[in-house]
């Protein structure tokens, strides 16, 4: 089937679609959500399989269990959003925040609702073999999801012109910020405590379709525009929720995993500078997370370093480690900033081989002894930050803090320095600068942009901050072996997966870094059938992102435009897009 | 340190070279047409390897075959797969990115990379359902080495050089006394007005690919026939070394990447040779031989960035 014919076969079957639509009273469909929902709600009260073979108590009368609490709790959320657009103007304040209708937000849900059951089902029969191992609850459950989402696509799109924003008064604004991003918190704690792979692969098709509704009716749009507005409160906000995860847990099991998140996603934030706003492409980043984890590792005072004798505190530490990181970088970049762009890409590939190669000569052997070789610099002792022990667990507020949420509360704000430091330079002259280099180097030159010398800033700072996080690193793992700092390998990080986390979250954004990171360690240690597969299949979305969307799951507006510029965007994003830009002059003017 | 030693370094190296030459060949005529670094170069080398070893491992008679028969039929092989592969990706994840960003090609080419990997590591099998995790043995000639005057030459070794030495010698006339071979100059040189002169740019970056793809086969077939091994993840350093190569000889300039590779083949063998040799420097021999090579690439971006024989690339930056 050719190209046109296909479009013409889809274009009359939604007119067909249409002129079902003019039919059906609103109320019936929206009638019809209710019913589903509430179906939907009760029938995970019911059990949907008679063994417990399935992981996640879905055998059992009474209560949800694993994957029915998904669908219950998609539901519940089906039901809110349907009320407030019952009745003649909805729950007030609501409907300002979303400004592209409610329609588009209650079908993301009902997908949401849908894929996530419906996965399950089939999951269940698959794994269990046949059919016959669904029981009446999971007949209930398949039938009622698809209720709402032939209601919400029935119901017209109700597309009406924004709503004027009305300022709300400051203290809304900021509760408004608190309340949603703990909201946010939770479905995040959610993703990292599912227990088992069906459950972390039903969670994630519930959250990306409802993801997906926010998006295209405006939500995430309010809620962005509400941020810029309140950065101070957001900025709280985010930390007050990252610190409030640590005390949501109670084993080291996800806060290990949340510490591995963190250090990823940290040195991917610093990779988003080189890439994402001077870029700069460095195919080599991880041998900088190396280069501050061995250099801490060897004053760190353990007894398999070779300098065992010096034992420096951890601020000295960090401030060494991010020493020779810079001077790293700047041997590196200082030679190649100058030269065509593209030389950087093969000399940081190289130097990403050789600090693995000289880390694993100098054994003794092939070189003078310093790093074990192969073997590695084990031992290496805990924190200690003003006689805060991290080895040791601490009872804070009543909660007990063991060695792995210690580390985590470092690596929160370790993670907020780095974030500060991103945004503020990003905002700064020097953002600027690398914006117009990024775009248009000659250009830059000829308006008085000392090229060289921003990006090898940009380099040096990329470089100071991955050291910086090795620092960390090498006391967390208490290890460190040349083998952790490859190119491609199976786990996090190394320079693969953290050019994969920088472009499928966004480059140039802060949440696209520290989103893509957490899928990116999330995916291979939730689903660990698929660990063999993982690179190829991270090797095929580079490919496939660059193709489709360049900008990667959050875009950047400015980075839009530059990856789209000849299809250029709907007439009033592209205002909208233009008139950012223009605010952002006036306000630096 | 004896003559005899030093030649056999410099043989080592000369054959080391002419198969970084054969590699860098790719590099330098995909960055001489469209101005991107070809990540995957290295797997297309690493599959041409494949492809000839399928052919020896697969098609009934051929392992039977004396290997200097066998090689031509290898050859057609491995050149094949490396040439399907390369004109696909520039068809499929290339060509659609011409006029994005620098940065869009480069991250396509490191994902094609990783992914061609996998797909080998995953899914390869030799008869017998060997699988190619690991290395896997290639065929290699039984006969002994050529003495001359105390150098060692292993027959492998002449065929790399008379392999390098037909392919430059073709690859040279191609390029600079055919039609096509001009077509592909003046695409490199200036592609708006190669256009407007009635060349087909399109179809001269295919062929330049198809070329690179070629050659790098041949370049895989002899790396397997000198270590008797290939593997799925060859074609990372390979692929590192050759285009330093390029660079050392002047990207865009193919005589250049020969002369490139030759010395980037020397320094290293003599390098860590000669380091090897001396009691006081031997731990810095061959354990740093890549360590070697590649302060060698920042030494020639220092004092000489346009290369031995100078670049020749459109000025489109």
């Amino acid at each position: 089937m050719n190209k046109a014919s296909k479009a013409s076969y889809t274009d009359s079957a939604a007119r067909g679609f249409r002129r079902v639509r003019g039919h059906v009273d609103p109320r019936a469909a929206k009638a019809l959500i209710a019913v589903g929902s509430l179906g939907a709600a009760a029938s995970t009260f019911l059990a949907w399989t008679w063994t417990a073979a399935f992981p996640g108590d879905l055998a059992v009368y009474g209560y949800p269990g694993g994957n029915q609490l998904i669908t219950l709790i998609v539901s519940i959320l089906t039901l809110f959003a349907l009320g407030s657009a019952v009745g003649a103007s909805g729950l007030t304040g609501t409907r300002w925040l979303v400004p592209r209708g409610r329609v588009r937000l209650l079908r993301g849900l009902a997908l949401a609702n849908a894929a996530s059951t419906w996965y399950v089902l089939i999951a269940i029969a698959w794994e269990l073999g046949g059919l016959a191992n669904l029981v009446a609850g999971a007949w209930v459950a398949g039938l009622t999801v698809l209720l709402p989402v032939v209601g919400a696509y029935l119901l017209p799109k109700d597309v009406r012109a924004p709503a004027p924003p009305r300022p709300a008064p400051r203290p809304v604004q900021v509760g408004v910020i608190f309340l949603v991003v703990l909201l946010g918190l939770l479905v995040a704690d959610f993703g990292i405590s599912t227990g088992y792979a069906e459950e972390f692969i039903g969670f994630c098709l519930a959250a990306g379709f409802a993801g997906r509704g926010l998006a295209v009716s405006g939500v995430f749009e309010r809620f962005s525009a509400l941020t810029a507005r309140n950065r101070a409160a957001t900025g709280c906000a985010c930390l007050v929720a990252a610190v409030l995860f640590a005390f949501l847990q109670t084993s080291d099991a996800y806060t290990t995993v949340a510490d591995n998140i963190l250090i990823f996603a940290t040195v991917a934030l610093g990779l988003n500078i080189v890439v994402g706003l001077a870029g700069l492409l460095d195919v080599g980043y991880v041998a900088f997370l190396g280069v501050g984890a061995y250099t801490a590792a060897l004053v760190s005072g353990t007894a398999a370093s070779r300098f065992s004798g010096v034992v420096l505190p951890f601020w000295a530490q960090a401030v060494i480690g991010v020493l020779v990181a810079v001077v790293a970088g700047l041997i590196i970049g200082a030679p190649t900033l100058r030269l065509r762009g593209d030389y950087l890409a093969i000399v940081t590939l190289g130097f990403g081989e050789i600090f693995r190669i000289t880390m694993n000569n100098l054994d003794g052997q092939s070189g003078p002894q310093i790093t074990n070789g192969p073997e590695g610099i084990y031992g290496i002792p805990d924190l200690r930050i003003f006689g805060y022990d991290f080895g040791q667990t601490h009872t804070i507020l009543g909660h007990a803090f063991g060695r792995f949420a210690n580390y985590y509360l470092l690596l929160i704000a370790v993670t907020a320095l780095v974030v500060f430091i991103f945004s503020r330079v990003n905002e700064s002259r020097i953002g600027r600068a690398w914006a117009a280099i990024r775009e248009d180097e000659t250009a830059a030159e000829a308006m008085g942009v000392h090229g060289y010398r921003f990006k090898l800033l940009a380099f040096g700072l990329g470089a100071g901050l991955a050291g910086l996080a090795g620092t960390i690193q090498g006391h967390l793992t208490s290890t460190v072996t040349p083998d952790q700092y490859t190119f491609s390998a199976s786990a996090p990080p190394n320079s693969a997966f953290l050019l994969a986390a920088v472009v499928l979250g966004g480059m140039g954004t802060v949440s696209g870094p520290l989103l893509g990171a957490a899928l990116l360690y999330l995916i291979p240690y939730k689903l660990q059938f698929f660990s063999d597969k993982q690179l190829l299949l991270f090797g095929l979305a580079l490919v496939v992102m660059m193709r489709l969307r360049p900008e990667g799951l959050i875009a950047d507006r400015r980075r839009k435009l530059e990856l789209h510029a000849q299809q250029s965007l709907p007439a009033g994003e592209q205002r909208e897009a233009v008139g950012t830009d223009l605010q952002e002059v006036e306000a630096n003017a | 340190m004896s003559v005899t030693i030093l030649l056999q370094l410099v043989e080592n190296g000369l054959v080391l070279g002419a198969m970084y030459g054969l590699i860098a060949v790719g590099y330098t005529m995909v960055y001489g047409v469209i101005q991107l670094i070809n990540f995957a170069h290295g797997e297309i080398f690493m599959l041409g390897g494949f492809g000839a070893l399928t052919v020896y491992a697969w098609i009934p008679g051929v392992a039977h075959l004396p290997l200097l028969a066998a090689l031509p039929l290898m050859l057609i092989g491995g050149v094949a797969v490396s040439v399907v592969v390369a004109v696909g990706a520039e068809r499929l994840a290339y060509r659609p990115l011409r006029t994005a960003p620098r940065l869009a090609p480069l991250i396509t080419a490191i994902g094609l990379s990783l992914a061609l990997q996998q797909v080998v590591s995953l899914w390869y099998r030799l008869p017998g359902g060997v699988n190619a995790k690991g290395p896997v043995s290639f065929p290699s000639f039984s006969g002994k080495a050529f003495n001359l005057g105390g150098v060692l030459v292993q027959p492998a070794d002449i065929f790399t050089l008379a392999a390098a030495a037909v392919c430059m010698a073709g690859l040279t006339w191609f390029v600079e006394r055919t039609r096509g071979g001009r077509a592909i100059q003046a695409t490199a040189q200036d592609p708006d007005t190669a256009r407007l002169m009635g060349i087909d740019t399109d179809r001269m970056i295919v062929l330049s690919f198809a070329i690179g793809a070629a050659l790098a086969a041949v370049a895989a077939i002899t790396q397997g026939l000198r270590y008797g091994q290939i593997s799925f993840d060859m074609g990372f350093v390979a692929g590192l070394k050759a285009f330093t190569a390029a660079v050392l000889g002047g990207i865009g300039n193919v005589r250049g990447s020969m002369l490139g590779g030759i010395v980037l083949g020397l320094v290293e063998e003599l390098s860590s040779g000669v380091l090897a040799h001396f009691h006081t420097t031997a731990q810095y021999g061959q354990a740093w031989a890549d360590v070697w090579a590649f302060v060698l690439l920042i030494l020639v971006l220092l004092v000489r960035p346009q290369g031995l024989l100078g670049e020749r690339v459109a000025d489109r930056a």
